[in-house]
């Protein structure tokens, strides 16, 4: 369960940003007033263009950042009030992630294992479960740096997913991954659903929302332009395909910022 | 504490894998000293034997004809032929090395009991020439004044009335102390520093280049003890660099075949239980201190090359004060055990020398652990601001 209730995160603005952006304010707000309940058991995707805001909001559910106001509660905890609760239930991985090149998958996990205090019991069976399904025994000694995309971004999901954790964040998982490794993202995603698991991901690949989400939010320049059910969504489209949707969607939204 | 544990494990296994770091830190300083050492030395004394042995031509006017007996040496030519002006001229240009040439007046001088003159005209480029030629002079010079000695009818204790018995107070230890002490501490401590750099750039810079970063802000071990495991680990590599070179360095003073027994036997002396404790007393404060000074510089860089830029500037301002320790004058005093690097280098400086006073050793240890506390409270600071965390 991941409530978002009010959420926002502002950043000062340096002189060269203030450039940039060719704005006098000095802040400005990444993540303006968002809110959204994801439940378990179903898939929530988190839809945007580039600079939206998305990142920003995962980090916020994932405890990497604080929120400048607003709150989230992931399975009934405050991110603000009790991180440490949120961190132990949550699992985070995102497309950009890289692991120790020197380490091996099974150092890595284990490390991971340790910092997240689990038995050593519990360890050795998640451990041997996750090495099965994703087939990571065949070089489960080998060291990252010598392995294929593939075979990273399968330990990079033993390692996140370790301590089975009820939720699970994904930031574009599969940004730069091709179809047959990003295929690995799409069975964690179906699967974890199965488990009952609370599922948010967040993308701009239509396709992949389509296939897999049951909810959805879209977010623009900061503020949620859309929040309802992926079947609210298709309703909405009259027709149109997704993907033009959702471009009208956010261009409606731009004007009236404008 | 378990975190910790996990942390420094993990890292030390990470940085042990890595070839770059094996040599900067744990190689380099362990045979800097011995190759050094051998090296120098080594080429040294190929190129004085070379400079002594070297065939040397020489012209000489109006020289007495005893003269020439002193100067039968296979390695020296006589010139003959040339005029006086041509041979200064030819000493110019390299093709004559001296030119010897004794004032008009010399054997008169000399039969009368005054001072004869002779005028040596070389180059002093030409380093061993002096040694050489006057050498020769010297025992001709001793001849003459034996003759005189004879002559008047005296001892030879006549014309020598004072002699200087010279007593070497300083113990073995203590001109041990004056001559490693100085470059002893310089060396571990720039070698600390810099065995601690590339493990910081890796653990902490290397963290956020390469985005891993991220997934260990989401664990729930608490991120002040993944920092202190991170800082340990940098220490550690530093600490042992440390170590590394003073090793060396005693290995290569053990193995070399020049050095006088009694400071061999001085050596020994130096390496006992107690050294070794209050070595490490200074050397595990000082390594964590540089560990958490530079984790809090290079957690503002976003790639290696920025922290690179950040931390070469800082190789300076540690070399300083090592080299300060160096220079004659500048003892442990009440001002200067506070300033660090400069209090462990004069501090060592004392110790190899046993002339360290307890209180000042204590002060020393004391203020090096604040610093060091400091630093890791300061690297705390700075890892838990969002914007230096995360790219």
């Amino acid at each position: 369960m991941i409530e978002v209730s009010n959420l926002v995160k502002t950043y000062t603005l340096t002189k060269q940003q203030k450039k940039e952006l060719q704005t006098t304010a000095g802040s400005i707000n990444a993540v303006n007033n968002v809110s959204f309940n994801c439940t378990p058991g179903r898939v929530f995707s988190l839809l945007g263009p580039n600079g939206a805001g998305k990142t920003t909001t995962l980090r916020m559910i994932a405890t990497i950042l604080k929120p400048t106001s607003g709150n989230v509660r992931v399975s009934g905890y405050s991110v603000v009030d009790e991180p440490d609760q949120v961190r132990k239930s949550i699992g985070f991985l995102t497309g950009s992630t890289n692991l120790y090149e020197r380490l091996t998958p099974e150092e890595i996990v284990k490390y991971f294992a340790d910092l997240h205090g689990i038995s050593k019991a519990d360890f050795k069976n998640r451990k041997e479960e996750l090495f099965d399904r994703l087939g990571i025994n065949e070089f489960a000694k080998k060291r990252i740096g010598q392995m294929s995309t593939g075979m990273k971004q399968k330990v990079s999901i033993a390692r996140s997913m370790i301590h089975d954790p009820s939720v699970v964040i994904f930031d574009e998982p599969t940004s730069g991954l091709d179809v047959i490794t990003a295929s690995s993202i799409i069975d964690l995603i179906k699967q974890c659903k199965q488990e009952n698991k609370t599922v948010i991901f967040s993308s701009h690949i239509m396709s992949e929302v389509d296939l897999l989400c049951d909810d959805l939010a879209i977010i623009a320049k900061g503020n949620l332009v859309f929040s309802g059910s992926m079947d609210d969504y298709r309703a909405q489209s009259e027709g149109k395909s997704l993907t033009e949707t959702f471009i009208d969607v956010v261009n409606a939204n731009q004007i009236i910022n404008a | 504490m378990k975190t910790i544990l996990t942390v420094i494990r993990k890292e030390l296994l990470d940085t042990l894998r890595d070839k770059r770091t094996l040599i900067t830190a744990i190689l380099l300083p362990m045979l800097l000293i011995p190759v050094l050492m051998f090296g120098v030395t080594k080429l040294q004394s190929s190129i004085l034997k070379k400079e002594q042995t070297k065939d040397i031509k020489i012209a000489i006017y109006q020289a007495p004809e005893s003269f020439a007996n002193y100067l039968q040496d296979e390695s020296i030519e006589i010139v003959e032929g040339l005029d006086i002006e041509d041979a200064k001229a030819a000493v110019e240009n390299d093709s004559i090395d001296a030119v010897l040439e004794f004032a008009p007046d010399f054997q008169a001088n000399v039969d009368q009991m005054k001072s004869g003159t002779i005028n040596l005209n070389y180059k002093t480029t030409e380093l061993m020439l002096y040694k050489r030629i006057s050498g020769k002079i010297e025992v001709f010079k001793t001849d003459i004044l034996q003759d005189r000695v004879k002559q008047l009818n005296i001892t030879t204790e006549a014309i020598n009335p004072v002699v200087i018995q010279q007593n070497d107070m300083a113990s073995s230890k203590e001109r041990l102390g004056k001559i490693f002490g100085g470059f002893l501490p310089y060396m571990f401590i720039i070698m600390c520093f810099s065995g601690c750099m590339y493990p910081a750039l890796d653990l902490i810079t290397g963290e956020k280049e390469k985005g891993t970063i991220e997934t260990l802000l989401t664990v729930p071990a608490s991120r002040f003890n993944i920092l202190l495991g991170k800082m340990l680990t940098i220490a550690f590599v530093g600490l042992f660099s440390a170590i590394m070179i003073i090793l060396g360095l005693f290995i290569s003073l053990k193995l070399f075949p020049d050095i006088p027994a009694e400071f061999l036997t001085a050596i020994n002396g130096v390496i006992s239980v107690k050294f070794v404790l209050m070595m490490f007393a200074m050397l595990i404060p000082l390594s964590v201190f540089f560990a958490g000074v530079l984790s809090a510089l290079v957690v503002r860089a976003n790639s290696f090359k920025e922290a690179q830029s950040i931390v070469t500037p800082l190789t300076f301002v540690v070399l300083i004060p090592a080299m300060l320790a160096m220079l004659p004058g500048i003892d442990l005093t009440w001002k200067t055990v506070w300033i660090p690097i400069l209090n462990i280098a004069l501090a060592t400086k004392e110790i190899i020398a046993e002339t360290i006073e307890m209180k000042y050793f204590f002060v020393i240890v004391v203020s090096l652990i604040i610093f060091a506390l400091l630093s890791v409270i300061y690297s705390h600071k700075q890892f838990s601001k969002e914007n230096m965390v995360l790219k």
